[in-house]
């Protein structure tokens, strides 16, 4: 018997990378918009900023804040963009975005029982995790490219005189950070099911990764603990300024992939739940 | 023939509950196979374990001739599968969502979406997130059975769906019989199981405790009547009713005024002694019931056990 195997439309490769970036594309122009915002808001306030004025205000401010927040360097074009986009709310916009969408590919799936439709179908569970994975790391990269032109477009008006180069560098840097704290909530989501404790950590790995780098920047005596942290091997060579740090973003998009893999392995093992 | 699915000493653990106790199920290819039994019976577990969804704790599982671990996403494109509770999510119309699904099972004939939504009166235009019970349940008939795979796999497959949409999945399944795919259907309603299966099995806390060709299991023969007469008197019902053997908890009452006489009795075998009993009178109103499922299984659970 029976399979019908005549007049079978065309077949696509990767269903299941398709059908996320199919169904996301509205979340994926509102993260956008919001990078958008942050650029447009933030850097063209630069000129206004290298006033004698806010060199001792800053001075004015207690060091510790100053070094907590990034702001040792904000009268340089570099400086500026770090500690306002890349360091801080940019960071803050692609952590949020990469963990919902690595939540939501994995434990939010399986709790709403599309995973179980999905995989009822003829989708193993390594193609299923890899091919989510892929889509995260799109959906990413898009925002990567977002904030690049935004940010390049900017680069003249707002009198930034940023590297071309530097600013691929630290873009890279950016998204494997936001790809780095999603690929935490991927395979925690993988591992059990379940999109709070998806979130939780992705969420939990990104807090802690600023919080050490930021303790590290105000004792000598806890330095090492910068070793730890993702936010630094994303920006402590200050990619912006100096160009590609080729051992961080290794940290970064390698502790990344080996992240998706455990997520992978963890989903083939498993039972899926109802 | 061949079995289409065969298991054997199938144990599923989850903790310290067992779900399966060491389940025996031989289905044939080209027949149409119920599993019935209450909630918590272990139905959907098998179910999902055919569909590696869930793994077997141990025990062996053959479906189409493979392992459902071993023969992965390639047995699974030969599979159709109505999960137990089917939830749809998300903007996208139902066309878009089974367009999407078809990419991902076996090849979907041109047209065949279309003609399934069309018999079971599915609005393919509407977002599932917006679609009622019975409406996402007919999407999760249509996408298991739009690739006319060699089994169907349907857990609960007409929960929520009005008596005409059931009526039309029912010739649905009989026509996938003629075509020779094999179809294995739970239910906890036995009436579908009686009007589609040719075999059922019962399970009962994670076993199988009876099972067999449908007509041989006599499953429904524990039937509550309840019936309105006029013209007689409750005595000489309740006197016809008493004679009658295999009639339990009869209860007769007269309404006030006293011409109406309400009739209500438990016939275990045949009806038409009861039937036979109220023609005495007038019937003005007469309702035939099927016991719930946990009655009939435990009463089928005590037969068993009487037999052996």
């Amino acid at each position: 018997m029976t399979a019908v195997t005549a007049a079978s439309p065309r077949r696509l490769p990767l269903p299941v990378l398709r059908r996320w970036l199919f169904d996301g594309w509205r979340g994926l122009i509102g993260w956008s918009l919001g990078i958008a915002a942050v650029v447009f808001l933030y850097l063209p306030l630069y000129p206004s900023m290298r006033s004698p004025e806010l060199v001792s205000l800053l001075d004015s401010l207690p060091p510790e804040l100053v070094r907590t927040i990034g702001y040792e360097n904000i009268t340089t074009g570099a400086g500026y963009t770090q500690a306002t986009f890349f360091g801080l709310i940019g960071f803050v916009l692609i952590t949020i975005a990469g963990i919902t969408w690595g939540a939501a590919f994995t434990g939010g799936a399986e709790e709403s029982g599309r995973l179980e439709l999905t995989l009822a179908h003829g989708v193993g569970r390594v193609p299923y995790a890899l091919q989510s994975a892929v889509a995260l790391l799109l959906k990413l990269v898009v925002l990567g490219i977002v904030a690049y032109l935004l940010i390049l477009a900017m680069n003249g008006p707002a009198e930034l005189g940023l590297d071309a180069m530097n600013l691929i560098a630290v873009t890279k840097a950016w998204v494997g950070l936001g790809l780095f704290s999603a690929a935490a909530a991927f395979a925690v989501g993988s591992l059990t099911g379940r999109r709070s404790w998806a979130v939780g950590s992705g969420a939990g790995v990104a807090v802690a990764g600023y919080v050490l780098q930021a303790v590290a920047n105000n004792s000598e005596d806890l330095d090492w603990l910068r070793v730890l942290s993702p936010f630094e091997w994303a920006y402590g060579q200050a990619p912006l300024t100096n160009g590609f740090d080729w051992a961080g973003l290794a940290l970064l998009w390698g502790g990344s992939a080996i992240l998706i893999a455990i997520g992978a392995a963890a989903l083939a093992r498993r039972d899926i739940l109802g | 023939m061949t079995a289409a699915i065969r298991t054997h000493a199938l144990h599923k653990r989850y903790g310290a509950h067992t779900a399966l106790h060491g389940l025996d199920l031989t289905v044939e290819a080209g027949s149409v196979f119920g599993l019935i039994g209450p909630n918590g019976a272990g139905k959907t577990t098998t179910l999902r374990i055919l569909l590696d969804i869930i793994r077997p704790t141990s025990g062996s599982v053959t479906v189409l001739g493979e392992s459902p671990r071993a023969g992965g996403a390639a047995l699974r494109r030969r599979i159709g599968y109505v999960p137990g509770d089917l939830r749809l999510e998300g903007r996208v119309k139902g066309r878009t969502a089974l367009q999407h699904l078809a990419e991902i099972s076996g090849p979907v004939p041109p047209g065949a979406i279309e003609e399934l939504a069309e018999r079971l009166g599915l609005d393919l235009t509407r977002p599932v997130h917006a679609l009622s019970k019975g409406n996402r349940q007919k999407l999760g008939l249509v996408q298991a059975f739009m690739h006319r795979p060699a089994l169907l796999v349907l857990d609960e497959p007409s929960s929520g769906i009005d008596p005409l949409v059931q009526r039309e999945f029912l010739a649905l399944v009989r026509e996938a019989r003629d075509a020779g795919q094999t179809v294995l259907l739970s239910s906890h309603v036995l009436s579908e199981i009686q009007q589609a299966a040719d075999d059922v099995a019962v399970l009962a806390r994670g076993r199988v405790v009876a099972e067999g060709p449908v007509s041989s299991l006599r499953i429904a023969s524990v039937r509550r009547i309840r019936a309105t007469v006029t013209g007689t008197t409750p005595e000489i019902v309740r006197a016809a009713l008493t004679a009658a053997s295999g009639v339990e908890d009869v209860d007769i009452a007269s309404t006030a005024s006293g011409d109406l006489i309400r009739v209500s009795a438990t016939a275990r075998g045949e009806i038409d002694p009861v039937i036979r009993a109220i023609a005495a009178g007038t019937i003005r109103d007469l309702t035939v019931e099927e016991p719930d499922l946990e009655e009939s299984v435990l009463e089928l659970y005590a037969r068993t056990e009487d037999a052996s």
